[in-house]
C-alpha cells in the first residue's frame, strides 16, 4: 500500500473524486480519519473532506440532502433511513462494514453495587420505585439495539419497564455522575471515561452479547453509488486500506494519538488508546476488542448483518409493517456485488 | 398558546429568538443548554415546539423522544408532506432544525419556522422576509384581540365576528389588520 503509482484504473476512474465525508467523534471513526491523516484515497483518485458531526440526526440530513456523500454511520440508522422510521425514507447503500465491536454498557456505582451484592437487574428493576433509566445514542442505532437486547436477556422489557432516552455521549459522563441515569451504552472513548472518572463502571462490552458484532458502517445514498459506481469502488478500496494499516498495534497507537485530537474525537489519548488495543484493564476479562479488519473478515457487508437489525426493529415494533422482508431489505441496501470487486481485486475473502 | 423551547448548547445565538417570539405573544420556556436539560424539559414542560441549531449535539434526543412517545416533539422538516429534497436543503442550509409536536396545525407553526430560519439565515435577501414575517405575526395578534372584543360585546361566535371582520374590511377597502386595528380603537375609545 505505499506503492506512489495511482492505481485507480483498477477500479475504474472515479466519476466524482473529490467527496464530503462526515463522522462522529468516536474511536471508531478510525479508518475514515486515519484514510484521511495517511493520505489514503489519492491513489485510488479520490480527495476526502472529512467533516464531523454533531449527531446522527445531522448525518441522516445531510446524507439526504447531498450535503455529504457518504458517512461513517451506525449500522440500525441507515436501515431506519431506507424503512423510513423516525424520518423520511431514503433509499440507502451499505458499502461496507468499518468495524466490529469496541462498545459497551456502562453502570452508575449504586448500579454497580447492588449488581456486585449478588442481586439480578430483574430484582433491582422489581425493588426500584421507579422505572431504571438507560441512555443510548439514537433510537435505530447499534447502542440501542445492543442495550435492549442485554435488557431482554436479564429477563427486562426494555419498551415497557425502563426509560430509554438518549443524550450526547460527552454528556454521558456527567448525567451518570448526577444520578440521571442507571446506565447507558455506547461507543469508546465514552465508557472508557466514565470508568476512568469513577462515576460509572463498564459492565459489559457489547462483544460479549455477540462476538465480533457488526457495528459502523460506511454508507450513502443508493442513487449515489449506482450514479458513481467507480468513486463507490474508489473509497470502499480506499477504507480497506485503512481498516488494514488499524490491524497493526503499533498503528493503533499512533492512531490514537490522532484520534485524540481536538477536530476528532477531542479526549485525551490516554483513554482512546487501551481499549483501542483491546485492553480493558480490570474493568472486564479481556473481550474481543475492536476490530476492523481481520484479514478482510470484518469489512464485508453481509446481508445476514444488515437484515437482523431489520429484525430488531420489528422485535421491539419500531417498525410496525411486519410484512417487511428483512432479507430483502438487507439484499437492497448492503452493496454485494461492489464491495465483491473491490475485494477480489485486493484478495480479501468474500462470505 | 404555543410553547416553544429554544435550545442553546451551541455558539449559534438562538436565545436570541426569545424576544421575537416573546414579543409575539409565545410561552417561551426556560432555555435548554444541554441535552439532559433539553430531555427534562420536553417531559415536564411539554413544548409544543422546540428550535435547534441543526448542529446541536442534542438532536438525536430528541429524536429518541419523537420515536419513543407520539406527544414528544417530532423534526418538523421531515414530517412535512412536501419534505421535499429542497425544503430539506432550504431548513438545513439555515442552520437550524425545528422539531414540533403531532398533528401541530401548519398555520400556527408556519410563522414561528420563518421566523427562526430567516433569523439564522445567511442570505439577505432572506433576512429581509424578517420584517414581513413579523408583521404577519403582529396582524394576527391584532385580528384574534379584535375578534374577542366582537364575541365579547355583540355576543358573537368566533366565525361570526371574523366574518364581520372580514365583511367590514372589504367594504371599507382595508386590510383586515387594518380594520382589526380600527375596532380594538374604537373599544378603547368607548370603554
Amino acid at each position: 500500500m505505499s506503492s506512489p503509482q495511482p492505481n485507480h484504473s483498477l477500479h475504474g476512474t472515479p466519476e466524482k473524486n473529490r467527496l464530503r465525508v462526515g463522522f462522529m467523534a468516536l474511536t471508531d471513526c478510525a479508518p475514515v480519519v486515519m484514510a484521511h491523516t495517511l493520505q489514503l484515497a489519492q491513489r485510488h483518485g479520490l480527495q476526502l473532506d472529512l467533516v464531523r458531526q454533531s449527531s446522527w440526526a445531522a448525518i441522516r440530513d445531510k446524507l439526504i440532502s447531498g450535503e455529504l456523500d457518504a458517512a461513517h454511520t451506525l449500522y440500525g440508522l441507515a436501515y431506519s433511513m431506507e424503512l423510513g422510521i423516525a424520518g423520511p425514507q431514503c433509499d440507502m447503500a451499505v458499502l461496507m462494514t468499518l468495524n466490529q465491536n469496541g462498545q459497551a454498557i456502562t453502570v452508575s456505582n449504586r448500579l454497580r453495587d447492588l449488581l456486585r451484592s449478588g442481586h439480578t437487574l430483574r430484582q433491582i428493576a422489581d425493588a426500584a420505585d421507579k422505572p431504571l433509566v438507560f441512555a443510548q445514542t439514537f433510537p435505530t442505532g447499534t447502542h440501542a439495539m445492543w442495550l435492549y437486547d442485554w435488557l431482554a436477556r436479564e429477563g427486562i422489557d426494555p419498551m415497557r419497564e425502563i426509560r430509554s432516552v438518549v443524550i450526547a455521549p460527552q454528556e454521558m459522563t456527567g448525567a451518570l455522575a448526577s444520578g440521571l441515569l442507571d446506565g447507558f451504552c455506547a461507543g469508546e472513548p465514552w465508557p472508557a471515561k466514565a470508568e476512568s472518572e469513577q462515576v460509572g463502571h463498564t459492565l459489559l462490552a457489547t462483544s460479549q452479547l455477540w462476538p465480533d458484532h457488526p457495528e459502523k458502517v460506511l454508507a450513502c445514498r443508493r442513487d449515489f453509488a449506482a450514479l458513481y459506481p467507480n468513486t463507490a469502488r474508489a473509497l470502499i478500496a480506499t477504507l480497506l486500506d485503512a481498516c488494514q494499516w488499524l490491524d497493526v498495534p503499533a498503528n493503533r497507537r499512533e492512531a490514537a494519538a490522532v484520534l485524540a485530537r481536538p477536530e476528532y474525537v477531542h479526549c485525551p489519548a490516554d483513554l482512546i488508546t487501551p481499549r483501542l488495543l483491546g485492553d480493558y484493564g480490570n474493568a472486564l476479562a479481556q473481550p474481543p476488542g475492536v476490530r476492523f479488519f481481520a484479514d478482510g473478515a470484518v469489512n464485508p457487508p453481509r446481508t445476514a448483518d444488515g437484515a437482523w437489525f431489520v429484525q430488531q426493529f420489528l422485535r421491539w415494533g419500531l417498525l410496525a409493517d411486519q410484512h417487511v422482508d428483512p432479507a430483502a431489505v438487507a439484499a437492497r441496501v448492503n452493496q454485494v456485488d461492489l464491495y465483491a470487486q473491490v475485494a477480489r481485486i485486493r484478495g480479501n475473502p468474500l462470505p | 398558546m404555543l410553547r416553544i423551547l429554544l435550545v442553546t448548547d451551541t455558539a449559534k445565538p438562538i436565545g436570541e429568538l426569545r424576544e421575537t417570539l416573546l414579543q409575539q405573544g409565545y410561552d417561551v420556556l426556560t432555555d435548554a443548554a444541554s441535552s439532559t436539560a433539553l430531555l427534562s424539559s420536553v417531559e415536564r414542560q411539554r413544548p409544543d415546539v422546540v428550535i435547534i441549531d441543526t448542529e446541536s449535539p442534542s438532536r438525536d434526543t430528541l429524536e429518541q423522544l419523537s420515536v419513543m412517545n407520539s406527544l414528544a416533539p417530532r423534526p418538523v422538516v421531515m414530517f412535512t408532506p412536501d419534505a421535499d429534497q429542497q425544503h430539506i436543503r432550504a431548513a438545513v442550509g439555515a442552520g437550524v432544525t425545528t422539531y414540533v409536536v403531532d398533528g401541530l396545525d401548519a398555520d400556527k407553526l408556519s410563522p414561528i419556522i420563518e421566523v427562526a430560519m430567516v433569523r439564522f439565515a445567511e442570505d439577505d435577501k432572506l433576512r429581509q422576509r424578517l420584517a414581513k414575517v413579523e408583521q404577519q405575526l403582529a396582524d394576527r395578534k391584532l385580528i384574534d384581540r379584535a375578534k374577542g372584543l366582537l364575541m365579547d360585546k355583540r355576543g358573537l361566535s368566533e366565525a361570526a365576528a371574523f366574518e364581520m371582520l372580514r365583511t367590514q374590511a372589504m367594504k371599507q377597502g382595508i386590510t383586515l389588520a387594518e380594520m382589526a386595528r380600527q375596532v380594538i380603537a374604537m373599544a378603547d375609545l368607548l370603554g
